[in-house]
């Protein structure tokens, strides 16, 4: 049997908590194969946190067993610790008394490296990720993306075989979040083999980076896939908008075509030499279906001047598993703690 | 939802008078929420068995020492000089407690909770917000002298009459003393804003060079002239003196005697009631007023440098 | 930056294979991780020098008040040296209380202690490195209390055995410091508990270990003392021998045996400390406290 970067069986983990203990989580089984960027998707207080914990040796489970490239999380600490690293969003660790190139070169020599390589894999390492110019600033006056940029430095100093990011975009802007999206994506495809697991409650984000995800929600797996799979699992229909400059007979004219589910009219829209124009969702059996469209508004001498697809979003997967928005169970997890 | 509709139809008759404060009220409501947040932080840590033990454990230990060397040396000759070194050793608790507890509310809310700035921006003044902060502690440093001239009392041979104190001169020197300790508590913030993590021990360090010069438990005599002077400038060696002469009327005193500088500098042995008050009131006044400067100086350099929300650890 | 970002290179070596680290990696990792955590602690002092006055002469003036105790008592000169000693051993201890075993205290709620624990080292590097980062300032401290007191004060050392005396400070340091490892490792699972046993291990300590007179006038307290505080044997130990020509009440042993008892008690600490680190490493994860700020 190969190999598996990450291998959960049954792990559970409660948390004495008053008035009553708090199952974070409730059975999770899990496979990662190596080479793998694989997501935990789920909102607050889903148990993704508790995972990467236990993963990272720094939780031990109730239940269960868990291994890291083979390795027991209960028992086998030391060689994980050796192989792997970890950063999490919105950290604040660090001595703010130190600069950007003393504090990560501090961390090296945990991880063993001599005192000049160290120096060395700093310097490169501060290069790659973007901090040349802040390398003799202290910790202390970093910006938030510029810290995280430090830690995610950090988390690559020993060049891990596994990297476990935990939300290593929250509280960034825009800007900061996709470099360093991009940064991680780098990171991982330049060299074969590297593993990350990545936790996030930001949608987009899982799906752009993730080759596969796993649905989280109140200490369980609701669903494995690549994002296209868990996507396929609620659009059982093609949905396209499109936009003609007219159109006899309305919607309802597309709407008795063969393949077509349903067509209705959107809000008019209007070109800009001001004519008026026609905007519809059309709800089709598959994409098939799309020329039988085409071709009855050729016949109708009406032109397509615009014309998407819609494809349903992970949260739309998550509603469908769950019954709840995203929003809906931040709330929920926030009223379970209180 | 409806909450959040309600506050925006309220933002649309905004009222400007709500910028002006209430004067009085805001300050004493202030200091009664952070002498009670103070309070909380201060005793919530463990049962009330432990924190009776770790109240006590530290002024008793320390007037101990003091029993002990006078012993070794004095023998039962030394012991006419144990209410002596109980009071002060008793008294100086609460003097470290006063001077830390303002200095480690900024360290605390600085580096552990992370919230310092937040009460900073807020309307709360936050000089007062320190000073009930600071509040909880020095009622833990009162237990503490309490127990310990009780202990002394009862247990030690410090011979104590209720009937023969000076009420009257001990409660204006206690309470000219509390401000000169919260006076010399605001000059430690004011220098701990600017230090780091690591000067958790500061305010002890400078109690404890404040012990050497305010004849806490031995009397300025022994000491070389200009440091007498330094003592005779400092309002927690009037204080003492007060409180001791309050509590043991006519027992030994810590300032006068002969040869003193007091004794050459006024031309009588030993400080009289009037004059201790005056010179406690006097130099009080100087060090608390200079005390709040160095900390208004420090809060201008801490906003220019933005020392508020950084932590320093090492 | 791909070019970049590959550091190492995976020549042939799989994830079990680079988990499986030598005896001499993890020896160097652990004394690589020494230098590290002292780091540090060493810049800190050089960055933010407010440390010299109050961690140094503040300090000083503080043992210089216990020095005035005795001189109003007229004592005999020995007791000002006795005075001058302990005051110098206090730096040590405090830099075991404070600097090492209150650390761990801070280090969770800034979300360092998490990212030590998942690196490879052992956790006893790195409580040795906070403490040799924290012995420059104590040794500097013991320094000027020893060499300025002992100008000023007039204290004269009269050293018979030199070699021993050196060992006694050198295992009273091991003793000290094992004893702030297995500290460490209980305040690892207490929260704001840890900050006020520090703060009780002050004066008590002081009391009981002699800190001011010697430590046999305690009697029988005395006796236990000296057989289960460092801070006492060492003092006591080094006491008599650096003022070999004073007069020492009965009731400790001769420094010859405080010599073996802080050799077993440096063995004892240590191993203990290991002990525990694991031990409460484990009951840390167990609990989940590696990681929770708001103990």
């Amino acid at each position: 049997m190969p190999l598996l970067a990450i291998e959960v069986r049954g792990i559970r983990r409660v948390y004495a908590a008053k008035p009553e203990p708090v199952v974070a989580l409730d059975g999770v089984d899990l496979q990662v194969a190596p080479g793998e960027l694989f997501g935990l998707l789920g909102p607050n207080g889903a148990g993704k946190t508790t995972l990467i914990k236990i993963l990272t040796t720094l939780l031990l489970p109730s239940s269960g067993t868990a291994r890291v490239f083979g390795f027991d999380v209960e028992h086998d600490t030391k060689k994980i610790r050796r192989i792997m690293n970890m950063v999490a969003g919105g950290e604040q660790s660090g001595y703010g008394i130190l600069t950007v190139r003393e504090q990560l070169w501090m961390f090296t020599q945990f991880y063993g490296l001599t005192r000049h390589e160290g120096w060395r894999r700093v310097d490169e390492l501060i290069e790659a990720v973007g901090l040349a110019e802040q390398r003799v600033q202290r910790v202390s006056t970093l910006s938030t993306g510029q810290r995280q940029k430090m830690n995610l430095a950090r988390g690559l100093l020993n060049d891990p075989w596994i990297l476990f990011l935990d939300e290593p975009t929250l509280g960034l802007d825009v800007a900061a979040a996709r470099s360093l999206r991009e940064l991680i994506v780098a990171w991982q495809h330049a060299v074969p083999g590297r593993t990350i697991l990545l936790t996030t409650h930001y949608m987009a984000e899982a799906d752009e980076l993730c080759d596969r995800i796993a649905i989280v929600d109140r200490g369980r797996i609701l669903a494995i896939g690549s994002p296209a799979e868990l996507k396929k699992r609620v659009q059982h229909e093609s949905i396209f908008r499109i936009e003609v400059d007219h159109l006899d007979g309305g919607a309802a004219a597309l709407a008795s075509l063969p393949g077509v589910v349903s067509a209705s009219e959107a809000a008019s829209a209007t070109d800009t030499s001001t004519r008026q124009t026609v905007v519809m969702n059309l709800v089709l059996e598959d994409d098939g279906a799309l020329g039988q469209v085409v071709g009855a508004l050729a016949q109708t001498g009406s032109h397509i001047l615009g014309l998407r697809k819609s494809e349903p979003t992970l949260e739309d997967v998550f509603v469908e598993l769950v019954g709840r928005g995203f929003a809906e169970s931040d709330v929920d997890a926030t009223e379970a703690h209180d | 939802m409806s909450s959040l509709a309600s506050a925006s139809r309220d933002a649309a008759r905004f009222d400007l008078a709500r910028t002006e404060g209430r004067g009085l009220a805001d300050t004493l409501r202030t200091f009664a929420v952070a002498a009670r947040l103070g309070w909380q932080l201060e005793a919530n840590w463990t049962d009330p068995f432990l924190f009776f033990i770790y109240s006590v454990a530290k002024p008793i230990s320390s007037a101990l020492i003091l029993v002990v060397m006078l012993e070794v040396i004095g023998g039962p000759a030394g012991r006419a000089f144990r209410p002596f070194v109980v009071v002060g050793s008793a008294l100086w608790s609460f003097v470290v407690s006063g001077i830390a507890g303002l200095a480690w509310s900024i360290l605390e809310d600085r580096e552990r909770y992370r919230v310092l700035k937040y009460v900073y921006i807020s309307p709360s003044d936050f000089l007062i917000v320190l000073i009930g902060r600071g509040v909880a502690r020095l009622g833990v440093g009162l237990a503490g002298v309490v127990i310990t001239l009780v202990v002394g009392v009862v247990a030690l041979g410090v011979p104590f009459e209720p009937a023969a104190v000076d009420w009257p001169l001990l409660l204006a020197a206690s309470l000219l003393g509390l401000g000169s300790i919260i006076g010399l508590g605001l000059l430690m913030a004011g220098i701990v804003i600017q230090t780091r993590q690591e000067s958790w021990s500061y305010p002890e360090a400078f109690a404890g060079a404040l012990f050497l010069v305010t004849g806490a438990v031995f009397p300025l005599t022994v000491l070389p002239a200009p440091v007498q002077a330094i003592g005779l400038l400092t309002p927690l060696t009037w204080w003492i003196a007060g409180v001791r002469e309050a509590l043991f009327p006519g027992g030994p005193g810590s300032i006068g005697g002969d040869g003193s500088l007091f004794a050459s500098v006024f031309g009588h042995a030993n400080p009289g009631h009037a004059e201790i008050v005056g010179a406690l009131l006097a130099t009080g006044v100087v060090v608390t007023l200079a005390a709040v400067a160095v900390f208004r100086l420090s809060d201008r350099r801490a906003k220019s440098a933005g020392l508020y929300d950084q932590t320093t650890g090492s | 930056m791909a070019a970049s970002l590959d550091l190492v290179g995976r020549s042939g070596t799989g994830p079990r294979e680079a988990a499986d680290w030598s005896r001499r990696q993890v020896i160097l990792t652990d004394l690589r991780s020494v230098r590290g955590r002292a780091y540090p602690r060493v810049i800190g002092l050089m960055r933010e020098p407010s440390w010299v006055l109050f961690e140094i002469l503040l300090p000083f003036l503080a043992t210089s008040a216990y020095v005035f105790v005795y001189r109003a008592l007229d004592a005999p000169q020995e007791y000002v040296g006795f005075v001058v000693l302990g005051g110098a051993l206090t730096a040590f201890w405090l830099n075991v209380i404070w600097m090492m075993a209150n650390q761990l205290y801070w280090e969770k709620s800034q979300g360092n202690l998490e990212l030590y624990f998942a690196a490879p080292m052992h956790f006893m590097s790195i409580l040795f490195g906070m403490a040799l980062g924290g012995m420059v300032m104590s040794s500097t401290r013991a320094a000027t209390v020893l060499v300025i007191a002992g100008a000023i004060y007039g204290v004269t050392f009269s050293v018979d055995q030199w070699a021993l005396l050196l060992g006694v400070f050198v295992l009273t340091l091991g003793a000290l410091y094992g004893l702030g490892m297995v500290l460490a490792s209980l305040f690892l699972v207490w929260g704001r508990e840890a900050w006020h046993m520090g703060q009780l291990m002050t004066e008590p300590v002081y009391f009981v270990s002699g800190l001011n007179f010697p430590v046999a006038r305690l009697g029988m307290l005395g006796a236990l003392s000296v057989a289960f505080v460092p801070l006492a044997t060492g003092l006591d130990a080094m006491r008599q021998l650096a003022f070999a020509d004073a007069a020492f009440p009965a009731g400790t042993p001769p420094p010859a045996v405080e010599v073996l008892i802080l050799a077993a008690m440096t063995v004892i600490s240590i191993v203990a400390a290991r002990w525990m680190l694991i031990a409460m490493e484990r009951r840390a994860r167990r609990d989940g406290r590696l990681s929770v700020r708001w103990q």
